[in-house]
């Protein structure tokens, strides 16, 4: 029997006329979605990619805020090598980074694991909870302190209940870091544990009930279902504190104010004193792009890592 | 090429580049003030010294018959907020300045040299003023502010403590050596109720140790550091001692909130040196105190000497600084000073307003004295044109030795290199303030 087969059809595109279909760029849809974006869009370019590209251009040059600038070239970028307080302040931000994020998401982890147990007023608790997060860092600065203090601070005297001699934290070279850590993440876990609670409430109930017909163990279950369905959850909360982190700022200038010796002056304080208390402007701008060149490289690494490691169930 | 560029001309380029010129446009049209007004600016932090300032908006207005409109912001932040008002050119006709800023500013060319208006002004007398102040608020030889308030750092002693020792009160004419303070000090401590003496583990309260031995943190010409030299660093160690060695200081908590005031009002600390400016604070005390001269080393008595004034920002041209001239004289007149002096702020810098400036304290009088020059004496605040970074190197090191984290001669063996670079750079920017000048 001979087969039939049909003529190949090209497609044939309909010539554009005047009165033909209005261009996709130019349909309601677009222009309505550009209206919306517009806000965001102006203030990404204002306060965003404006100062960015300022602070290109003032790396460049000698200015102290009032005489004329001059072009300075590269010479900012060169005074960043033999300068040891930059290379202190930005290990001490590297520092703070690597030990507060990880102890932020365990943390955040296990209290979303925890609530999410069903427990009976967990909008209660989630609140409670999130109260840290919602403080201002100034105010929550001065109350540690206050307990940080050696002789009658609360820290001090918990640990002598237990037969320990607490250090002088805010003023001891090897504890000053570790105690603003401690601070950091007491300070920022409810953020990571709301976005995990939403993250763990969002994972279909059959991927456990299947896991527990299979006989999986707990860990079995954490490690197989939870872990790699939280996968852009966590994420998400890695990118954001590691960013978050790089720019630590405030309660160390509270709280320790850099000291004791520089052991805790960190990056972003660094750039404010030279830009705001030393008048050198393009220096300031200088290590400011230095650093957001770093924040943009441990990103960047992330989202390549994020192809191996993160789970999307589309 | 040449490669410097005018200011209109950065400001472009930047412009162009983003929305810097944007956001400038922003800031200017938000807080553009009214023609005619005489704007002025403070820092303040307290309702009290709000109610102050607010009584001197009020003479102004009655002097100058226009509306006065004073900026008031916290101390900790006005520095930045002036940089950004002064380079945005929203700062007032006038604004006040720490004595420690103005070769800061004065060499940045932020504010107007007065020595002009002040020659052109017969009303104006300058010798009213105490020496200290006009050569605290002097750069290059050039006066660039007008003093309010002046002062040299005293010893408050807690006359309750002391009698209840048994331990006649201290001369308020002769001030004791340093030896005798250090033995009352340490005859007062009784750990962990008592202590005799309490001071800022700070370059600004160590400095008057290091005057009254001779020394300095700069050589004369403020070329190099003389921290290291053999007074200072006496004087240093004197201080450290009291701290480390003798332990008759409170323990220190913390370095950020560590406050000698706040040590000497618990009641329980003999002595403690401050300014009279703390006057004001130590009224609420709930024992008995009175003010002595700072204790004499090798070079006497000649502890640091502070002020604060008002000056004119560089960009007041025209009419405009006709009135800033007559807001200025205004702001530093007799009879705003006696405001200032009456409320019990401080010292006023003119002669003419001290009797505004009235006990209690009994012996408060001899802060006019050592002024004067009749008891004592007092050392102007040896300050460079790059302050912020002298203090805030010296603030990053020398705290480790008041804990005794590290010893004096190592210190400073590491400091001083270090402040030899900030003192080429003060060199370079007076050069660079004379060029202009020229």
């Amino acid at each position: 029997m001979a087969v039939e087969t049909l003529p190949a059809r090209t497609p044939v595109r309909p010539a554009p006329t005047r009165s033909g279909p209005t261009p996709r760029w130019r349909s309601k849809e677009t222009l309505a979605a550009w209206l919306f974006i517009l806000p965001s869009l102006i203030g990404f370019l204002v306060f965003t990619a404006g100062p960015v590209v300022a602070a290109g251009v003032i790396s460049l040059l000698n200015w102290n805020l009032f005489s004329s600038p001059t072009f300075a070239g590269l010479k900012n970028f060169a005074r960043l090598g033999p300068d040891p307080t930059f290379w202190s302040a930005l290990g001490n931000t590297v520092y703070f980074t690597f030990v507060s994020v990880p102890l932020t998401i365990l943390v955040s982890l296990a209290l979303a694991l925890l609530l999410n147990q069903g427990l009976r007023r967990i909008a209660v608790f989630r609140s409670l909870l999130l109260l840290p997060y919602a403080t201002i860092t100034v105010a929550v600065a001065f109350v540690w302190i206050w307990l940080y203090i050696p002789q009658d601070g609360l820290v001090n005297a918990v640990l002598g209940w237990f037969g320990i001699s607490g250090p002088a934290w805010l003023i001891s070279d090897d504890w000053a870091m570790p105690a603003l850590i401690a601070m950091s993440v007491w300070k920022s876990f409810g953020f990571g544990m709301v976005v995990f609670l939403a993250g763990l409430q969002a994972i279909p109930q059959q991927l456990y009930e299947a896991a527990k017909v299979d006989g999986s163990s707990a860990w079995q279950t954490f490690r197989s279902v939870t872990l790699p369905m939280l996968s852009p959850s966590l994420f998400f909360v890695v990118v954001t504190s590691i960013i978050g982190s790089f720019q630590v700022f405030d309660q160390a200038l509270i709280m320790t104010n850099g000291g004791p010796g520089s052991r805790t002056t960190t990056l972003v304080m660094y750039i404010y004193r030279t830009g705001f208390e030393n008048y050198d402007q393009g220096y300031a701008a200088a290590q400011s792009l230095v650093l957001f060149g770093f924040i943009v490289v441990i990103t960047a690494a992330q989202f390549v890592l994020q192809r191996r490691l993160v789970h999307y169930d589309n | 090429m040449s490669p410097e560029l005018s200011r209109r001309g950065f400001l472009k380029y930047t412009g162009l580049a983003g929305a810097a010129a944007a956001s400038t446009g922003l800031l200017s049209a938000c807080s553009s003030t009214p023609s005619g007004a005489a704007t002025w600016a403070m820092w303040s932090s307290s309702p009290a010294e709000r109610k102050v300032w607010s009584d001197f908006s009020n003479y102004v207005e009655r002097q100058l018959q226009v509306e006065s409109i004073p900026t008031l912001t916290p101390s900790g932040g006005y520095p930045t907020k002036l940089d950004l008002q002064l380079v945005s050119g929203t700062a007032g006709l006038v604004t006040a300045l720490n004595g420690t800023l103005i070769p800061t500013y004065a060499a940045r060319g932020a504010h107007r040299p007065l020595d002009d208006l002040i020659a052109a002004d017969p009303d104006f007398d300058p010798a009213d003023f105490y020496p200290a102040i006009q050569k605290i608020s002097t750069f290059n030889g050039r006066t660039y502010a007008i003093g309010f308030d002046v002062a040299p750092t005293v010893l408050y002693y807690n006359k309750t403590l002391l009698a209840k020792a048994g331990i006649a009160a201290p001369s308020p004419t002769e001030p004791m050596s340093w030896e005798t303070f250090r033995d009352l000090a340490k005859e007062l401590t009784r750990p962990p109720d008592q202590y005799g003496f309490t001071c800022a583990p700070a370059i600004d309260d160590l400095v008057s140790w290091i005057y009254c031995a001779g020394g300095n943190v700069m050589s004369q010409d403020g070329s190099r550091s003389i921290l290291n030299a053999p007074e200072a660093e006496s004087a240093i160690q004197f201080v450290i001692d009291l701290f480390v060695r003798d332990k008759v200081t409170p323990p220190i908590r913390n370095l950020v909130t560590e406050s000698s005031l706040s040590n000497f009002m618990e009641g329980n600390v003999a002595f403690m040196q401050n300014g009279p400016w703390q006057v004001v604070n130590v009224r609420k005390a709930k024992f008995d105190w009175d003010v002595i001269p700072f204790p004499a080393g090798a070079a006497g008595s000649t502890p640091r000497v502070s002020g604060s004034s008002f000056a004119i920002p560089a960009g007041v041209k025209g009419e405009k600084l006709d009135l800033a001239w007559r807001l200025l004289k205004t702001l530093t007149s007799a009879g705003a000073l006696d405001i200032y002096a009456k409320a019990g702020r401080n010292n006023p810098a003119r002669r003419s307003a001290g009797s505004a400036f009235k006990p209690p304290p009994d012996n408060l009088g001899v802060v006019q004295d050592i002024l004067a020059g009749k008891v004592a004496g007092g050392h102007p605040y040896d300050v460079t044109t790059n302050w912020n970074q002298v203090r805030q190197l010296l603030g990053q090191d020398l705290p480790r030795t008041f804990l005794g984290q590290v010893a004096v001669p190592e210190t400073l063996d590491g400091l001083t290199p270090r402040l030899d670079v900030l003192m080429k750079q003060h060199q370079d920017n007076v050069r660079q303030a004379e060029a202009r000048k020229g």
